[in-house]
């Protein structure tokens, strides 16, 4: 149940911090998706062994987290769910790969130690810029922008319409808990062979708000005038300067490898 | 189940995304033709969150004191119908991406796959839709679920670990990874698919229109050709597979896995020839960087890179921590 809560506040916490006015937050949704993605394309491209390239990815995610006012506190939260899938693959690589790069006295470094390193660090990377892109950008302009390459109206809908309900669907899914638990204090939530009872009457709740939710749409016009009053925000001279600063910055490090560090 | 972006490399990703993305095209165009994305939309919007919430709730797995949830992929398959139950488990994973760090931005094609193309669009309509119309019991329902959702999640699990084995990034061998994964994912789904079954019967004993026309409503059923899916996927499968042994010359075992993958025999033994070749090849040809590290010259350049690094991460982190600081001031100051 605290998981509930705890996923609930985070969820709200981000859509309140995208909301902020810093210098990163006012560039263009669309610059910061390029560059995200850029970004995290150059990271994972990386050799399994050149964390001497890999340093230099620390600028964006550190200067831009401390620019944007993002907690540290969250990117760590972040990176802990994505990080056992990565540890299991990561320790593999330690027991598998033996090969010595380099040893001082009694310190060895062998390549599995060196790649599960860096497995590490690039799983933090990507986690930290994708919570850059999401923490200083609202959701919405997010999806306007998907808009911008040409995805079908009906996903980006579909996107926002989840987006709005998940908050909703989750306090009913932990009032449900709550009122589980109170009915049988005794037993351990929820036993297997109410699951299906439990879950199944949590989406006839969902499949009757649809229809609500429908009609509410219906009633305010839905359907019958199509959504082109976009205001779309022109990209400005320093969203063209983060995007390629960040972007080029990021293929320089990828193409000259370690070299730059000798 | 969910991958991370740093075990993919970026071809995969690539291919994965391309794949998920021309299958999602597909599945809009089916929509449209149906024409129930407009009164549709909302019901699968809420799903959507409902999947979401629902995936909150553990429940321990009994006998292992692990807990689980759903996955939901066949089970919006079950109440929405295949085309939108794509489209929704795609929007829940590009959510979960974004807010909860769950699964890679790069990772994101490969997950809609996994988790989302093969129970809806492979599983659902020939196994579990030919299944279902004979089952005349709501016992025969969960049967049918139970069986479709633990062979989706088999073939999920099984795509994680190809996907992961081509990019390379981890030493796990084939088989070894084979053995954690697909008998902790039979467990998985063997759960998953209990409960599924008993939501999809819950839902049809109270709800059975909206079962029924999930699978019944969709008129134009009858003129998708079952060949014409199974072709879709021959042809995606000979690009992917021809694409990823492209890419994966760096790896030459790469090949030799995919080789066996489309000969169809994906039990290995630890000490087949194959995988003895393909082994040695590795170590004679792959990963080059090894070579100058081998030879012990590489060790210089490597600790002075290793130092290095370490400056340039202190530096980083020095001016984040320069900003913040600067920014704190000013902001009490300002208070």
């Amino acid at each position: 149940m605290a998981d509930i809560r705890s996923k609930l506040t985070e969820f709200y916490s981000l859509e309140q911090m995208s909301l902020k006015n810093t210098v990163i937050h006012k560039i263009h949704p669309f610059s910061k998706l390029i560059s995200t993605i850029i970004y995290i394309m150059c990271v994972v491209s990386l050799d399994r062994y050149s964390f001497q390239s890999l340093s230099f990815y620390f600028f964006y995610p550190v200067i831009t987290i401390a620019l944007a006012e993002i907690p540290f506190k969250m990117i760590i939260k972040r990176v802990i769910i994505a990080l056992p899938f990565c540890v299991f693959a990561g320790i593999s690589n330690i027991i598998f790969d033996k090969t010595i790069i380099f040893s001082i006295g009694g310190f060895t470094l062998t390549g599995g130690v060196c790649s599960f390193i860096t497995i590490m660090v690039k799983s933090f990377l990507c986690v930290a810029s994708v919570l850059i892109l999401i923490a200083t950008t609202p959701f919405s302009k997010l999806t306007l922008q998907l808009k911008r390459m040409y995805i079908p109206d009906i996903i980006i809908m579909l996107i926002e319409m989840i987006y709005r309900y998940i908050g909703v669907l989750m306090m009913q899914a932990d009032s449900m808990m709550t009122a589980y638990k109170l009915r049988s204090p005794y037993s351990k939530f929820p036993h297997i062979k109410d699951m299906g009872s439990f879950i199944g009457q949590l989406f006839i709740h969902s499949a009757d708000r649809a229809e609500r939710i429908y009609k509410a749409m219906k009633c305010r016009g839905y359907g019958t005038l199509h959504i082109k009053q976009i205001q779309k925000k022109r990209m400005i001279l320093n969203d063209y300067i983060f995007m390629s600063v960040v972007c080029l910055s990021s293929l320089m490090f990828l193409i000259t490898g370690g070299q730059l560090n000798v | 189940m969910h991958m991370a972006d740093a075990l993919l490399s970026v071809p995969v990703g690539a291919v994965m995304l391309g794949a998920s993305i021309g299958l999602i095209a597909y599945s809009v165009k089916r929509i449209k033709e149906n024409d129930v994305s407009e009164k549709k939309l909302p019901l699968m919007a809420v799903s959507g969150a409902f999947v979401f919430a629902a995936q909150m709730i553990n429940f321990t797995i009994p006998g292992t004191g692990s807990s689980g949830h759903i996955g939901g992929g066949l089970l919006l398959a079950g109440l929405l119908g295949e085309f939108p139950a794509v489209l929704t488990i795609a929007a829940v994973l590009l959510i979960q991406c974004l807010f909860f760090a769950d699964g890679g931005l790069l990772a994101l094609g490969a997950n809609i796959f996994n988790m989302g193309i093969i129970p809806c669009l492979i599983i659902y309509p020939l196994l579990f839709k030919p299944l279902v119309k004979k089952a005349a019991s709501t016992k025969m329902l969960s049967v049918v679920t139970f069986i479709s959702v633990v062979i989706g999640l088999q073939f999920g699990s099984f795509c994680v670990v190809l996907e992961t084995l081509f990019s390379g990034i981890t030493e796990l061998p084939f088989n070894t990874f084979v053995m954690l994964m697909q008998p902790v994912h039979l467990a998985i789904g063997a759960v998953e698919g209990f409960v599924t079954a008993m939501v999809l019967v819950f839902v049809y004993k109270i709800r059975p229109e909206i079962i029924e026309s999930s699978y019944t409503g969709d008129k134009i059923d009858k003129n998708i050709s079952v060949r014409k899916i199974i072709g879709i996927f021959v042809v995606i499968t000979i690009i992917t597979s021809g694409v990823l042994s492209l890419f994966a010359s760096a790896y030459p075992d790469g090949l030799e896995w995919s080789m066996e993958n489309t000969a169809g025999t994906a039990e290995l033994e630890a000490d087949s020839p194959i995988h003895n070749s393909a082994e040695k090849i590795q170590e004679n040809i792959a990963v080059l960087p090894d070579y100058d590290f081998e030879n012990g010259e590489g060790s210089g350049t490597s600790i002075a890179g290793i130092v290095g690094s370490a400056i340039t991460c202190v530096l980083a982190f020095a001016i984040g921590g320069i900003i913040f600081t600067v920014k704190k001031k000013k902001s009490t100051t300002e208070k």
